[in-house]
């Protein structure tokens, strides 16, 4: 029988073969077209998710980052230009894009191209055009890697680790893998550097995997050395790390320099919004000598309200992105352990781990507050910069604001709060939320290992993953230490985590309706855990572990926000139903996560969960066919 | 009449559409993408085309009827006319609908008000043939056939 309305294999089900189970996302406002659209795709066996308004579709790929291969989108629709919807989408998922019309102009078509479309479709579709499709993702993977190859920086190994467990999202991933490096997948190491030859594809140079903790390694000597005195040879003495060559760390350090640029880059665009948004925070923020929402909430500084008013002003709209900061927190403990994370996407977002999601979150970056950061260090102010969210040219960005205000807090936080490690900056980072800044590098092996274990939720699409989980998870499999399951109730670090996420939270929900409430509810909830400074309840944790690992939240909050617009993955149903969940227990955190994670894969219900767009399946059940009977 | 025959009078009445015009390649894609698990894809998806049709031509005809017509707004529902009858394979219906568009890109009122007659005329020619193809199909199956899936033109 056929599958779900989705069309692919079981969601939970076993390795289907390339392309099938490409993830498709189809927008287009002629219910006609959406559905024969949609049921080609069941034909070729994709994963197919349908939409008829692209500012609905734009907060399904925010929130559900790493869940999709593909987006269909037609050129002409009411709410929003089919150009913009891919303008947004290439900028913040680096997905592919292909467009769909009637207009068969060479000019219109030129237009799609000029607008980085993959591919141009003139309808009718026919189902062969859409069996091509998969090219278009395999090919970007491709080419990422090389990228990737020739830097030496990400290893796309990883991509193997993510992909070795999750079957149904390893289609793409998988036959991409299969065509580079099929024997890469025996290679997976947890160490911070791995030397593997590049596949024959590209050069054979070895290549070096930029983990997470390597990466903050990198940060810190770049922060001692000063960004503009930071020279290879300089940063490689400070960080000292065996196997690593000056050519690595130049390289690195380009697509650092080049992520930076594009966050004042991007930052001078929303100056003015976001100097009014670090104004009002900051002011806010002085009172108290150090960021703590729940303080300020309870104090009344920053009520969630606030925030949420603030972002919607700011924004005009829920911050989808918000949201799955929160779901991306708890996914991320979940997640770290990122080798489950294996869609396709992982590739496309492996493709970019640091330069893309560095230069997202640059773009996000005002002037003002990099300027304004005194953070002591640099891999501080680094991450400040990279909690903006890539700014939206519309109001869905609410990721933007959310991240300026963010940042501003924790740039208060920072200045208030120079605490003993260079990782408190992520604390403040952590606020906003991409899940892959959980991976911390200063957690100790053990205890991250430890972590790891537990950390199995199911990278159904939903988890973040790509750019974050690549990032951090790089070869973290030791680093997660942010697994939600290491961190019942009462842990410093899961408050720590839920605490960074929980203003994101806030400000979506409020501005979102209903749910809200319940999430607001579980930040002060999470706030006021994160007040108590017990001791980590997994007391075979080292002290500096649990310490820390608080901390290597927040740096994975950190390292999140920069990719927030990348990689906001994480469903709102399923933020919902993670904040729900007792606060004081991670482990049932993260089943939660694998059972909304789980119910996330069913397209129809999310589809039916999209508020605004007409619900497929309802308005299959409600046409009324017997008209058409009549003689 | 008995299963055999009705069958055989769904072919030639179909094939009679496709010689006529009314349909095009793109409805047998329609019809090739109904199966088991979609046997009633074709109607679905028709009765989406015939509901969208009514509500843009009913759009139409009040934006033509205005005092100043936005031959913007026309064009765009237009265009979104011709996108779902093409992806049909209303024929007839889509080449009315280019027809159309030309002349809002005029500005021509008179004549878009005669294209806007045209579409509807089309329109109500295709929305008769289908339903009474579906008709013959409910009656074959009421009888226990089935729908024949192939077409050939051949003779």
């Amino acid at each position: 029988m056929a599958p779900s309305r989705s069309g692919g294999d079981a969601c939970k089900g076993g390795a289907v073969e390339f392309p099938a189970g490409l993830r498709v996302l189809v927008v287009d406002d002629d219910a006609t077209t959406l559905r024969i659209i949609e049921q080609m795709s069941i034909r070729c066996r994709y994963r197919v998710t349908t939409c008829t308004e692209a500012t609905v579709a734009l907060n399904l790929l925010r929130e559900r980052k790493g869940c999709f291969d593909v987006v269909l989108s037609d050129v002409h629709m009411p709410d929003m230009d089919g150009y913009k919807l891919l303008e947004h989408v290439g900028l913040e998922m680096d997905l592919p894009v292909i467009m769909m019309s009637g207009d068969s102009t060479t000019s219109a078509v030129m237009k799609g191209i000029r607008h980085g479309a993959c591919d141009y479709l003139i309808k009718p579709v026919r189902e062969e055009e859409l069996r091509n499709i998969w090219q278009h993702v395999v090919r970007k993977i491709w080419n990422e890697n090389k990228e990737h190859d020739n830097s030496g920086s990400m290893e796309d190994s990883d991509w193997n680790k993510r992909g070795n467990d999750d079957t149904e999202y390893t289609s793409v991933a998988d036959a991409a893998e299969l065509v580079k490096a099929p024997k890469k997948r025996s290679s997976l190491k947890e160490e911070d550097i791995e030397l593997e030859s590049d596949d024959p594809a590209t050069s054979k140079k070895p290549r070096v995997v930029w983990s997470v903790e390597l990466h903050q390694q990198f940060v810190s000597a770049v922060n001692q050395l000063g960004l503009d005195k930071a020279v290879p040879k300089r940063i490689l003495e400070l960080m000292n790390v065996p196997g690593l060559t000056r050519e690595n760390v130049a390289s690195h350090l380009q697509k650092f320099r080049l992520y930076l640029k594009r966050l004042s880059g991007v930052a001078q665009q929303h100056n003015g919004m976001l100097n009014a948004v670090p104004g009002i925070i900051e002011s806010k923020l002085g009172a108290t000598g150090r960021f703590d929402i729940q303080a300020l909430a309870a104090a009344g500084h920053v009520p969630p309200e606030t925030l949420a008013a603030l972002h919607a002003e700011l924004l005009g709209r829920p911050a989808a992105n918000i949201m799955s900061t929160v779901d991306q927190a708890t996914l991320l403990q979940a997640s770290i352990q990122g080798q489950k994370i294996s869609h396709a996407e992982h590739a496309v977002a492996y493709g970019q781990p640091l330069v893309k999601c560095l230069s997202n979150i640059g773009k996000n970056f005002p002037p003002s507050i990099i300027t304004a950061n005194d953070v002591s260090s640099a891999y501080g102010a680094w991450m400040s910069s990279n909690i903006t969210v890539r700014p939206n040219n519309s109001v869905e960005r609410v990721g933007t604001q959310n991240n300026n205000m963010l940042m501003d807090m924790l740039e208060h936080r920072q200045r208030q709060q120079p605490q003993q490690q260079p990782l408190i900056h992520d604390q403040s980072c952590s606020i906003n939320v991409q899940p892959s800044c959980l991976v911390v590098p200063s957690q100790s092996s053990d205890t991250l290992h430890a972590v790891n274990s537990c950390a199995s939720i199911n990278q159904d699409c939903s988890f973040g993953r790509n750019a974050i989980i690549d990032y951090s998870l790089l070869s973290q499999k030791s680093n997660n230490s942010i697994t939600a399951s290491q961190f019942p109730g009462g842990d410093t670090k899961a408050q720590g985590v839920l605490y960074g996420y929980t203003i994101p939270s806030t400000c979506s929900m409020s501005s979102i309706n209903g749910s809200i409430q319940q999430l607001q509810n579980s930040t002060l909830t999470f706030g006021s855990a994160r007040a108590l400074p017990s001791p980590l309840p997994m007391s075979d944790r080292q002290d500096p572990y649990g310490f820390k690992s608080g901390d290597s939240f927040d740096q994975v909050c950190l390292r999140n926000l920069g990719f927030v617009g990348k990689d906001t993955c994480i469903p709102n149903r399923f933020a919902q139903k993670e904040i729900e969940s007792s606060v004081s227990d991670f482990s049932q955190m993260k089943v939660n996560v694998d059972s909304s994670g789980n119910t996330l894969q069913e397209e129809p219900n999310f589809i039916n969960m999209q508020k605004g767009s007409r619900p497929i399946i309802e308005r299959y059940q409600s046409c009324d066919h017997s008209s058409v009977f009549t003689e | 009449m008995d299963v055999g025959q009705m069958q055989r009078q769904w072919i030639d009445y179909t094939k009679s559409l496709f010689l006529e015009g009314f349909l095009d390649g793109q409805f047998l894609q329609l019809q090739q993408l109904q199966d088991e698990n979609n046997p009633d894809f074709v109607v679905e998806v028709v009765s989406l085309f015939f509901e969208d049709s009514e509500r843009l031509l009913k759009d139409l005809t009040f934006a033509l009827n205005q005092n100043g017509v936005d031959f913007k707004k026309v064009d765009a529902h237009v265009h979104q006319l011709k996108g779902s009858s093409s992806s049909i394979g209303a024929q007839r219906v889509k080449n009315a609908c280019i027809a159309f568009r030309n002349f809002c890109e005029e500005q021509n009122t008179d004549a878009c008000l005669r294209c806007l007659q045209q579409v509807k005329q089309e329109y109500c020619l295709v929305k008769n043939k289908l339903e009474t193809l579906f008709g013959l199909e409910q009656q074959i199956v009421a009888a226990g056939g089935s729908i024949p899936t192939e077409l050939s033109f051949s003779g």
